[in-house]
């Protein structure tokens, strides 16, 4: 192990970082005031979405280095060496993951924009806890806000891809 | 945000390179404080350009590698809690679960779960936020906080580390690296009330730590959020419960007495008589939640 200090500088504002984004290693160039949300939608990986700016709407959320964060207060300089799931390394339309099956067939999706935070908060919840209570659905999806569903259809969403990755 | 960032591994790093960083320099630990203050606005004002409020010369060093900072410890009398812990790591601890209930009773009231996958309990503290829900539930825990600079440490209560809003007694490039928080037989509780029951910030947040002898008070400790220009310790009212009973009657006293030790002001997010008088009810609600064994170590 290096013990020596990671020292990362921007020339004409500008940093060079390599990271994993699902599960492929990239390489950025990523301005010194710009956050990780912005830097992912430039590079084409725009299922993480722009809701608030602040942290509190949940739509940019991805996983980072294991656990769902807040793309859009993360400076991207911090990812450098950062592993990233985005909702586009979880399924894909042919190929969906059980969560959007589900998120489907509950009829869980309106108008989508805070589905792929949703998708990507509820997976982690499914990865540490597989048979969550409706009281732990609820409190894990805290932080992502939904301007059109009431959530109750989410909640089903959750439990029941809860039951078909069991079944799997 | 800067144009140069360092990241060291172990505090003896730091400590070598620091004198290489130049002119300003800052801390970040999870981000949350640092950058959420850059990309939000107050209603009607146009929002800063991102980044655009910090020094351009500025070096950012990155604790998040300090190897020091880390992990939640058990030693005989206390728990010592790094610095660098995030939020989520101190909610899924035994340890902290075990030893601290108000603090675990204040962490569902903590933002929200991803921002407490990000948020550490040092940048709570040094960010010196009156409204902080961590630092008020472990100011309440008897906490104290352990600072460093090149290898020369010391030692505060932690309600001594902050001097008014957004400032602490901190000297330059001073470190929080731990809390240590006595391990004692105590029950608690974290009443918070803001806009919403979870995720906000609070007007007013109470945190009550409390022992007792067979019926009586052994030991106390409250805590207030919100309703003074620092984490406040209510002094007089715990005094005044110190060895009496638990009962209704000396609750209804205290949450009167709580009352006149907090300094609330108006805002944004609420009114001082408002937020004044939820000290109060808070406290009451608070001390008979304790009263009827809702939570607490035995
Ligand atoms: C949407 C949103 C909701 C929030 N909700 C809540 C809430 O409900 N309750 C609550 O209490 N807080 C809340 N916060 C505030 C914030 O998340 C916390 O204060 C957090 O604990 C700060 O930690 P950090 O690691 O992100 O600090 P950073 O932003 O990295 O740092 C904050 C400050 O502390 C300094 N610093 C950090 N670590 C150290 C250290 N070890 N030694 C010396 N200086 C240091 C930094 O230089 C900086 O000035 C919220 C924030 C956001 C954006
Ligand atoms: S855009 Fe990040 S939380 Fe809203
Ligand atoms: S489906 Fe529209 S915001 Fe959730």
């Amino acid at each position: 192990m290096k013990k020596e200090s990671i020292r990362l500088e921007a020339v004409n504002g500008v940093f060079r970082i390599s990271l994993t984004v699902n599960g492929v290693k990239k390489n950025f160039a990523v301005k010194n005031n710009e956050f990780l949300l912005n830097a992912l939608r430039r590079y084409g990986y725009k299922g993480a979405k722009k809701g608030c700016d602040t942290g509190d709407c949940g739509s940019c959320t991805v996983i980072f280095n294991g656990k769902p964060a807040l793309a859009c207060l993360i400076p991207a300089f911090t990812a450098h060496g950062a592993e990233i799931t985005t909702i586009e390394g979880v399924g894909t339309v042919r190929n969906p993951h059980p969560l959007q099956e589900a998120f489907v067939e509950a009829g869980a999706v309106q108008c989508g924009f805070c589905i792929p935070g949703m998708i990507l908060s509820s997976k982690h919840l499914l990865d540490v806890n597989p048979s969550p209570s409706e009281d732990d659905i609820k409190k894990y999806l805290d932080g992502n806000l939904c301007r059109c569903t009431g959530y109750v259809k989410q909640i089903q969403a959750v439990k029941m891809a809860a039951k078909k990755i069991k079944k799997a | 945000m800067p144009p140069i960032v360092v990241k060291p591994p172990t505090l003896q790093a730091l400590w070598r390179s620091l004198p290489s960083f130049g002119g300003a320099r800052r801390y970040l630990a999870g981000g949350t404080d640092l950058v959420a203050g850059a990309n939000a606005a107050p209603a009607g004002v146009k929002a800063r350009p991102k980044g655009g409020s910090f020094d351009r010369t500025e070096v950012w060093v990155d604790i998040s590698g300090l190897k020091e900072l880390r992990g939640i410890k058990e030693t005989k009398t206390s728990l010592m809690i790094g610095a660098g812990a995030k939020i989520a790591e101190l909610e899924a601890s035994p340890l902290v679960r075990r030893w601290l209930p108000v603090l675990s009773a204040a962490i569902p009231h903590f933002a929200s779960p991803s921002l407490r996958n990000m948020a550490t309990i040092g940048g709570n503290a040094a960010n010196a936020s009156p409204c902080a829900d961590a630092v008020c539930a472990l100011c309440a825990e008897k906490a104290q906080v352990l600072l460093e600079f090149k290898g020369k440490r010391r030692k505060l209560a932690l309600p001594a580390l902050f001097k008014g809003p957004k400032k602490t007694v901190l000297r330059k490039d001073e470190l929080i690296v731990a809390f240590e928080v006595p391990k004692w037989k105590h029950s608690g509780a974290y009443l918070k009330l803001g806009p919403r029951s979870y995720f906000g910030i609070s007007k007013a947040a109470v945190a009550a730590a409390l022992e007792m002898d067979g019926e009586k008070v052994r030991s106390v400790c409250i805590a207030l959020a919100s309703v003074a220009p620092v984490p406040l310790l209510a002094v007089k009212t715990a005094n005044y419960l110190c060895g009496r009973m638990l009962n209704e009657e000396n609750a209804r006293t205290a949450a009167a007495l709580v009352k006149t030790e907090v300094s609330p002001i108006t805002d944004v997010r609420s009114e001082a008589g408002y937020r004044r008088e939820m000290c109060g009810v808070l406290l009451e609600r608070a001390l008979n939640s304790i009263a009827s064994g809702v939570s607490g170590i035995n």
